[in-house]
């Protein structure tokens, strides 16, 4: 009878190993009856109580990422934070679901639809489908779809993609790297070869070459499909060749993948003084503090403030067309102020100015 | 659910990797628990694993109990629940097959994954291409799902058999090798017209007349692998061929001197499982997804291992075992929703379980050892 | 000296492949001195975790277990590494958490492998789904670690031209203990008592029982033990080559371990240089699309260890032997 005992004492062993490991590790959804509280508990002004969704008074917003967590320091975070405080100006309800298996796309839409939400916020292009689906089948809910350009013809007025002008933001980012290097070499360190991410690469490109013809830019994108935006390691090498090969300007773009580039150049001989990196998505030097000792600014896309937007809009009326343009950009300098020239930040003030007045095209085509 | 488990007490032609003979002198509880150990080991296990599941949500400041109910009302009771379960649960059975069948042999395939990649990134071009072709168009996209996989398991077989390489290393640099073509293929040669202009890896979408859908809300790809099991139980069970399955992995020296083709006895296991893990990713391409993605493997295969040891290598008990895991899969999101609990409690769970039935594998050796003092390996690395 | 020569004359071939490795390697930075070194630096940073790992399956193997796990032991090092140190306060106490953290995966293999006589292989599965479940149920946000792991220069060694710039200039300690841990793992492995022993073990278990060795035992304190290094490459990439954890940060670097330690045919030194070539293999990849030229598609490139892998074992397979009594338990016959 020895496996019974086996069979009892393994897994009290094991309980106790994981409520050491649980309490180490301090707050991982501590007291966590809903859903909302990941990181940032103390800010929550709003509700979870979701039983009263279908009241008009109540404004119900759900969202939904495509196989990714609202932590990832990267978009589906931005979506989430937007919405978070989108509900908090709305004193509403927020939830969010992590959507596990691309397959569960629509059934975890329909959680929030079968509970009377009024706003869905679907996170990537990968959901792009569902989400035209969703809205089709729920005239009276609003759908957002975050980085989804829907098809020709499509006309729904309960759906609106956000996107974003990537290029632009790569370009600002890059004009002020092309304006910024010694070395006249620039390096990225991307995620997967997607849409969006080629924007931001091509466009970096394109703005650097304008601030200085005699700039390269090495890219790279992570080779695999599956774990393209989660490799830091791979990140971090390829930044660490590229800074060996005299590379001063690294732009990291590609989820954590490209955090792992930022980190390692801020390890570097020189961070800060004459090798630099530059972010992606939202303005990096919070989300990815490991990188302040480099990040001159990161190239974004202003999500968070996109979905607040357009969730204020869902709540009082109509959407402006089936995609709403958001905003792009480049992060504050912060500790870098005064590291940059003032002839420099006027220039690519400038180019920022002229790239929002639409007087100045990036040249990028996918 | 799965109390199903207790009445399967596996008939004497079907009890996993053969036990030898007990000895005669062996007698009473002992014996007894050899005979049923599958159904009151997995049962027990399966309680013990959800026992500190619900530990560890207490931990998560959430009432286990409630946790549960909801995850079963997600999965089971809700509007179209049960349907998506067991849309789930279709590829889980093949899956788990895919696993069960080279194990019957002593082989461990731990490549369902790539298999089922190939075999659904065929299966939907195919499906596709003969979208037009209606129904006739499915019945293809399956065959050519079949055909791709097993052609991963044939190269496995081979190699084994005739150049001795270990299945498990190389189902694992296959599995590798697989996603790298299947990615490059999907935003290369094989992605949509319509996907190319906004870059999204994936396929061109099947002709609606091309698809798998619903009878009665029980998926056609469900009834498929329902009597795809059946099958495989009796052709182990009741047939010469399955015999020689059995005969090969429980004694290679014993098949052997029987004249049991041995070499070809492992390629056709392998060939046999890997097609149907390549099936499972046509139906889900055909049935679910409409198109191929790359996320459309998920955690399949890998689950099919778990699948596999839970059903102790018995064809039919995939069937509870894969729904067991479909209630899990599908129930999570709806957890995360009314509980916040992070949807990953899954693969905890999961991980749970599959310790907690593989440590009754010690069981059986135990019990195995000490009856005839010899160690056989399920699975023998060197040779 | 005569000693010396009959040592070479009996690894000629491992001689003269290195020897021409080595002169490509020198032609190479002679021809192109603005990439070479840091494509071999790159190659190293790559290989440097794969070695660590390689050596947890040479030294379970040796001694006749396998040990598909390594992949999770990674995982589980890579996360008590890094949150014992951000919640710490301290690089050190986390590395020892980390390194810890493989000991006590080591163990549990040893255990179920060993003692209980699990499938090995079963286990090895067990202890990966078990990592990634653990690991990414229990993930928070926002923490991070509150400092660097030093890199350090060797005096002398770092001198060499080239390979002392690759190899001994600038790396991490971890990278250092890499490279230790590869020579004493091959002088231990088939110079040492231990060595002799593990490997009786590894080959011929009934032989070795009957010659008084413990089987078990030894088996067991292997198994555990190698788990240091699991745990060690786990720190590597958590705290070292990036600063960060994430869910299945270890993508895969388990796995291509095994390939590793089977295409170095079960030997250190060998696997050592095979998760170089592999290293090398990744720079060249990522070299040629950042300059452009002819492009083959980085998926396809991304492919090649495993296909190498399988193309070796097709061709060389009964040149390249696993240890006789791997993946069996073993089972006293008189007990």
């Amino acid at each position: 009878m020895k496996s019974t005992r086996y069979l009892v004492a393994v897994p009290a062993a094991l309980a106790l190993a994981l409520a050491g490991c649980g309490g180490s590790t301090g707050t991982s959804g501590a007291g966590g009856d809903t859903g909302s509280d990941t990181g940032s508990g103390d800010t929550a002004g709003y509700s979870t109580d979701d039983s009263n969704c279908a009241d008009e008074e109540v404004f119900c917003i759900g969202l939904v990422t495509d196989t990714g967590n609202v932590d990832d320091k990267s978009f589906n975070q931005s979506a989430h934070e937007g919405a978070e405080a989108a509900a908090t100006e709305l004193e509403g309800v927020y939830k969010y679901i992590e959507t596990q298996d691309a397959k569960d796309y629509a059934a975890n839409m329909a959680q929030f639809t079968d509970n009377s939400y009024d706003a869905i916020v679907t996170v990537g292009f990968l959901m792009t489908e569902a989400t035209v689906a969703a809205a089709e089948e729920n005239p009276e809910t609003k759908f957002i779809g975050v980085d989804q350009g829907y098809p020709e013809g499509t006309e729904l007025t309960n759906l609106t993609g956000l996107i974003f002008p990537e290029d632009q933001a790569g370009y600002a980012a890059g004009f002020l790297a092309g304006l910024m290097t010694e070395t006249d070499k620039l390096g990225q360190v991307l995620g997967q070869e997607i849409p969006p991410v080629q924007k931001f690469a091509k466009g970096f490109e394109n703005g650097a070459k304008a601030a200085n013809d005699a700039v390269s830019v090495q890219t790279v994108y992570h080779p695999a499909g599956d774990n393209a935006f989660n490799d830091p390691v791979w990140g971090a090498g390829e930044a660490r060749k590229q800074l060996a090969q005299d590379v001063d300007v690294v732009f990291g773009a590609g989820g954590n993948t490209g955090n792992g580039a930022l980190q390692e150049v801020a390890k570097a001989d020189g961070a800060g003084e004459s090798v630099y990196c530059i972010g992606v998505d939202t303005d990096q030097w919070d989300t990815v503090p490991q990188a302040q000792p480099c990040l001159i600014t990161s190239a974004m896309k202003l999500i968070t403030k996109g979905v607040t937007d357009t969730l204020m809009t869902a709540e009082s009326g109509e959407f402006e067309g089936v995609q709403t343009v958001g905003e792009a950009g480049i992060a504050p300098y912060h500790d870098f102020e005064d590291t940059i020239p003032d002839d420099v930040k006027s220039q690519v003030e400038e180019i920022v100015a002229q790239l929002q007045d639409g007087s100045l095209e990036t040249g990028v085509t996918l | 659910m799965s109390d199903t488990r207790t009445e399967e007490a596996p008939p004497p032609s079907d009890g996993g990797p053969r036990e030898p003979e007990a000895p005669k002198d062996r007698a009473g509880l002992l014996a007894y628990l050899i005979g049923h150990q599958s159904g009151v080991v997995i049962v027990v296990a399966l309680v013990i694993a959800l026992l500190i599941g619900a530990a560890l949500i207490r931990y998560q400041g959430v009432n286990p109990w409630y946790a549960y109910e909801v995850l079963l009302r997600g999965a089971l009771v809700n509007d179209g629940a049960l349907t998506r379960t067991l849309q789930k649960t279709a590829p889980l059975v093949l899956t788990g097959l895919a696993v069960v069948l080279p194990l019957r042999v002593g082989l461990f395939n731990i490549g369902a994954q790539g298999q089922l990649q190939l075999g659904a990134i065929f299966g939907a071009w195919v499906a596709y291409v003969a979208g037009g072709a209606g129904f006739l168009g499915a019945v293809l996209g399956m065959l050519v799902g079949i055909v791709f996989g097993s052609v991963v398991g044939l190269l496995v077989g081979v190699l084994k058999a005739y150049r001795g390489v270990h299945e498990v290393i190389s189902t694992i640099m296959l599995n590798y090798i697989v996603a790298g073509v299947t990615f490059w293929l999907v935003v290369g040669p094989l992605q949509g017209e319509s996907s190319r202009t906004s870059g999204i890896p994936q396929t061109e979408s099947i002709p609606e007349a091309a698809r798998l859908d619903t009878v009665a809300g029980v998926p056609v790809g469900f009834a498929v692998a329902v009597v795809l099991a059946a099958v495989c139980w009796w052709v182990l069970g009741r047939t010469t061929f399955g015999f020689r399955f059995n005969t090969v992995g429980a004694n290679k020296e014993a098949a052997r001197y029987a004249g049991v083709p041995i070499n070809r006895v492992v390629v056709l296991s392998m060939l046999a499982g890997a097609g149907l893990a390549g099936l499972a990713g046509a139906l889900e391409a055909l049935g679910t997804l409409h198109r191929f993605e790359p996320a459309i493997v998920g955690s399949l295969g890998f689950d099919g291992i778990t699948i596999a040891l839970l059903a102790r290598a018995n064809p039919l008990a995939t069937i509870p075992a894969a729904f067991l895991v479909g209630i899990l899969r599908t129930g999570a999101a709806g957890l995360q929703f009314q509980t916040g609990i992070a949807p990953e409690i899954v693969d905890l769970l999961l991980a749970l379980i599959l310790l907690m039935v593989s440590i009754p594998v010690l069981g059986k050796w135990l019990f195995r050892s000490r009856a005839d003092k010899q160690s056989v390996a399920t699975t023998s690395w060197g040779n | 000296m005569e000693r010396l020569s009959t040592w070479a004359s009996k690894n000629r071939t491992p001689l003269v492949i290195a020897a021409a490795v080595l002169v490509a390697a020198y032609a190479f930075n002679l021809v192109r001195g603005d990439i070479a070194p840091s494509m071999f630096g790159a190659a190293w940073g790559y290989a440097i975790p794969l070695v660590l790992a390689a050596l947890v399956g040479v030294i379970g193997e040796r001694s006749g277990v396998v040990n598909i796990g390594i992949e999770g032991q990674m995982l589980l090092a890579a996360f008590a590494g890094f949150f014992v140190a951000a919640v710490s306060g301290s690089m050190i106490v986390g590395v020892l958490a980390g390194i810890g953290t493989g000991l006590v995966a080591g163990g549990f293999l040893a255990v179920t492998a060993v003692r209980w006589r699990m499938d090995q292989i079963i286990a090895g599965v067990v202890l990966n789904i078990i990592a990634t479940g653990l690991t990414s149920f229990y993930l928070v946000s926002g923490q991070s670690l509150p400092g660097v792991i030093p890199n350090v220069s060797v005096p002398l060694l770092s001198q060499i031209p080239l390979l002392g710039e690759v190899f001994f200039s600038g790396r991490s300690v971890i990278a250092l203990i890499a490279i230790l841990a590869a020579v004493l793992v091959h002088l231990a492995l088939f110079h040492s008592r231990w060595g002799l022993r593990t490997r009786a073990v590894g080959e011929y278990p009934s032989a070795a029982d009957t010659a008084g060795i413990k089987v078990e035992r030894l088996r067991m304190v292997n198994v555990t033990l190698a788990g240091s290094l699991a745990g060690l490459a786990g720190v590597y990439l958590s705290m070292d080559a990036s600063s960060t954890f994430e869910r299945e940060m270890t993508a895969g670097r388990g796995f291509l371990a095994l390939a590793i330690m089977i295409m170095g045919a079960w030997r250190p030194l060998r696997a050592f240089s095979m998760a170089l070539f592999f290293g090398f293999v990744n720079a060249t990849a990522s070299q040629l699309q950042q300059t452009g030229g002819f492009s083959i598609p980085p998926q396809l490139t991304a492919t090649l260890p495993y296909v190498a892998t399988l193309v070796v074992l097709a061709v060389a397979a009964g040149r390249v032997r696993p240890p006789g009594a791997v993946g069996q338990p073993y089972v006293k016959k008189d007990q």
